[in-house]
């Protein structure tokens, strides 16, 4: 059983002038984990998908996709990589399909190839009834689904996702979900950053949080939840752990970053 | 009351946004060579503002103290062009952020009109006419001081006019060219204004066979007719005020005045529907029957790999959706119609430059035709938006990315060229063998070392642009600076070539010089091409940054 991690990252740290975005930060992915990435906002997890994927480069630290460095062979990292980023990296003055026929060229595929791929695609998804149609013109739900399509077109073994079911409608979300569910069964490794924590609960077996540039928590959701119990006095918290239910990934969560609520007595002025 | 203190605030909220982006952008060392660049730009604008302001100041003076007022049309007809021509031919050099995005604040229709226009103050063309325009007045006031308030209101208005009419043209234009149908009734609307500069030269050429009743009919005509056209009505105004018919001098205002809210209105017709949210979007309505069906295979380029082939085909489709840059890429032939058959041609003949010298005509629109292209070369990522990280993130050399934009350009310009060599034919006479192999020389040399430059300026001084607005884009003076420099010396190098070549009366000599540099300027290109993999991941944040930016 081959037991190297597909993602590995070595201290990985990103800097902006005096902020360290992303601080030593290791992490480790196993082939075939549906890998969910946490954090709240400005936490870090965008800028590290990035760093991940070729598309902002590490102020320091290694980044290893299927043991091969990102940084000294990043062409065959990319052949094997999949990825839909926070601005989806669509090309809105082409149609769905025209689009999806270039990603797969780009991607190395042959041209019938790319098409033929593009049009089952296209059918999944649920974008073929209008292919004159601008990306431009899409909806929000449209070009996500679109983006996850040319990031799986060439059949990538790994998938990086950031934010996929951000504004996309339950339909479209189940499908996706499907899809998912269906690469990962076949051995792909998919490393997803959301905000839905039942989303990633539901879909992940794994799970990495990271707050304030540091990653805090990185294993299954069971020891996840061992460690979070462990840590938390039973009636301390939220009455779950005292009435012997089961820690949510929500609760779990929240114990981890630590986050308060603020009241709206703060803000009387609000109609 | 209340609600023009708010009008107000909003305005000067708007004024304090644009002075701290700027300050903001000066903050990375983009920002600080954008200010250089800036900065020297608006030396040479103001060295050809003071040379217009000179020049209009010594003519209005001479004109108003020789009591030959009734010339001073002659020079608000050309300032007239400049201001409507210039942002049009050279949509390089037009800065005009786009205020649309200021939409989603509770703006009133009235604030958005008034940045709109003041947006449009700050085009270099704007700029330049209203030296030129100052100095009309400055002139007019020294030769005679009383006139200045006369003179004031008569050339604001003309001022105000020309720039509500350089709003309305872009308005309108964008929207005929956003949409398929629009953009055909443009189009049979465009050839027909070409056809009927046709008609201009031959008219006037038999005239000037036939000179003196049917010449002076036509001058008088011509008179009459500038004469209630807005630099006419101007000058009208200030002529009649000097000699005292006030009465007149107020008619040439008013009509003026109505000629100006009447553009304003075609203005207003447009910006109103922009301010309600208008969508120009041409998606085809959603069937009643979704039927699957393959997608078309993708276009092969012989010799090239395939993700090359997918660049250029993806290129090519950008720009045929792109009505605003396919009006910039027909603008040489446009050129050279207006050059043969306008009227500068007919009524001087000898005057016009390519009928002095025919053989210079297909050198000069070839060289127009490179010209234009640098819209597109010198930012060439421009149009990514957030496609960009596609490009990042693929397994393809960012080599192979630029080599496949650069075959586009280069499939536009040989277009191009071969357009305006079939014009030149019909136009001046087919160019001589000589003349033909010594342009195609020429391009080889130029062609390479703008696309060299423009390579590095993409990637160094990158500009997210949208391809369906037309004027509405907020330019890198770095890369204005950069290419009018190179320009400034491909012109140079190119005309001196020729002008050896016929010191000795034998083109061949130009093609041999032409064919030597071009050799260098391959070597070049190609050494920069094998570097860019490094630069595109050396400036990877900025293009990324400026590119996938709301």
């Amino acid at each position: 059983m081959d037991l190297s991690p597909t993602i590995c990252t070595q201290g990985l740290t990103r800097r902006f002038g005096e902020l360290v975005a992303v601080d030593n930060v290791n992490l480790r992915v196993a082939p075939g984990q549906f890998f969910g990435f946490l954090g709240p906002n400005g936490a870090g997890k965008s800028t590290t998908i990035k760093m991940l994927t070729g598309l902002l480069a590490p102020s320091a630290g290694r980044v290893e996709i299927l043991g091969l460095d990102l940084n000294t062979d990043p062409v065959n990292v990319k052949r094997q990589i999949g990825v839909v980023p926070e601005g989806m990296a669509l090309f809105g003055r082409l149609t769905g399909a025209e689009f999806l026929s270039f990603a797969g060229r780009m991607y190395g595929l042959d041209r019938a190839t790319a098409a033929k791929r593009a049009s089952e695609l296209l059918d999944f998804m649920s974008l073929a009834d209008q292919p004159k149609k601008l990306v431009t013109d899409y909806s929000h739900g449209m070009q996500k689904k679109l983006a996850m399509a040319a990031a799986v077109i060439h059949g990538p073994k790994v998938l990086f996702l950031d934010e996929p079911f951000e504004g996309v409608d339950a339909i479209a979300a189940g499908t996706l979900k499907s899809m998912l569910q269906g690469m990962i069964a076949r051995g792909a490794t998919i490393f997803l950053t959301s905000h839905v924590l039942e989303i990633v609960e539901r879909l992940c077996s794994h799970v990495a949080i990271i707050h304030q540039g540091k990653l805090v928590a990185q294993g299954s959701l069971e020891e996840l939840r061992a460690g979070v119990e462990a840590q938390t006095p039973a009636g301390s918290g939220d009455g779950a752990a005292a009435s012997g239910e089961k820690l949510t990934l929500e609760q779990i969560f929240l114990r981890v970053v630590g986050g308060s609520r603020r009241t709206e007595m703060e803000l009387s002025w609000l109609g | 009351m209340e609600s023009s203190v708010h009008r107000r605030g909003q305005l000067i909220a708007i004024a304090n946004l644009r002075w701290r982006m700027f300050v903001n952008g000066l903050r990375s060392r983009r920002g600080k060579m954008e200010l250089l660049s800036r900065v020297i730009v608006t030396l040479a604008f103001t060295v050809g503002g003071f040379g217009g302001f000179a020049a209009a100041t010594g003519f209005a003076w001479y004109f108003t103290s020789q009591n030959k007022d009734e010339f001073l049309p002659v020079l608000l007809w050309p300032i007239f062009f400049f201001w409507q021509v210039f942002p049009v031919m050279a949509t390089a050099f037009t800065n005009n952020p786009d205020s649309s995005e200021l939409l989603r604040f509770p703006l009133t229709y009235r604030s958005f009109f008034l940045v709109r226009l003041a947006y449009g103050m700050f085009d270099p063309a704007s700029a330049l006419s209203s030296a030129s325009i100052i100095g009309i007045l400055l002139g007019i006031t020294v030769a005679r001081p009383l006139l200045f308030p006369w003179a004031l209101l008569a050339l604001f208005t003309f001022g105000l006019f020309n720039l509500v009419l350089m709003q309305t043209v872009f308005a309108w234009v964008e929207r005929w060219l956003a949409q398929r149908r629009t953009r055909e009734v443009l189009g049979v609307l465009f050839i027909l204004f070409m056809l009927s500069f046709q008609l201009i030269g031959p008219i006037t050429a038999s005239l000037d066979k036939h000179p003196r009743p049917e010449l002076k009919r036509a001058i008088e005509i011509g008179a009459r007719v500038q004469g209630a056209l807005p630099p006419g009505l101007a000058g009208d105004a200030i002529a009649q005020a000097a000699h005292g018919q006030y009465g007149v001098g107020i008619t040439s205002l008013l009509f003026l005045a109505v000629l100006t809210m009447a553009v304003g209105y075609l203005l207003h017709l447009r910006l109103r529907r922009q301010f309600r949210g208008e969508n120009l979007s041409e998606a085809a309505a959603r069937p009643l029957v979704v039927q699957s069906q393959m997608v078309q295979l993708g276009w092969e380029l012989p010799g090239f790999s395939d993700s090359v082939g997918a660049i250029f085909e993806k290129e090519i489709r950008y720009l045929s959706r792109s009505g605003p840059m396919l009006l910039t890429l027909i603008m040489p032939i446009f050129m050279l119609v207006i050059f043969r058959l306008g009227p500068m041609n007919s009524m001087h003949q000898r005057s016009n430059f390519f009928n002095r010298a025919p053989d210079m005509a297909f050198p000069g629109v070839a060289a127009y035709a490179l010209l234009v292209l640098t819209n597109l070369v010198y930012n060439s990522f421009g149009g990514e938006a957030a496609g960009i990280q596609f490009y990042y993130a693929s397994p393809v050399a960012f080599r192979h990315i630029v080599l496949g934009k650069n075959l586009t350009h280069a499939a536009i310009l040989v277009g191009n060229t071969f357009l305006a060599w079939i014009a030149v034919t019909l136009f001046y006479g087919q160019p001589t063998l000589a003349v033909s192999v010594a342009t195609v020389a020429g391009l080889l040399f130029a062609a390479p070392l703008n696309f060299t430059a423009g390579n590095l300026l993409s990637l160094y001084s990158p500009r997210k642009r949208d391809f369906s607005t037309f004027g509405r884009q907020n330019v890198s003076q770095t890369t204005v600076l950069a290419s009018l420099g190179v320009q400034i010396a491909v012109v140079g190098i190119g005309a001196a070539a020729f002008l050896i070549a016929r010191l000795y009366k034998n083109l061949w000599i130009a093609t041999l010089l032409f064919l030597a540099l071009a050799i260098i300027s391959w070597v070049l290109y190609a050494m920069v091409l094998k570097r860019l993999d490094g630069i595109a991941v050396e400036r990877r944040e900025t293009l990324l940054a400026e590119l996938c930016r709301a």
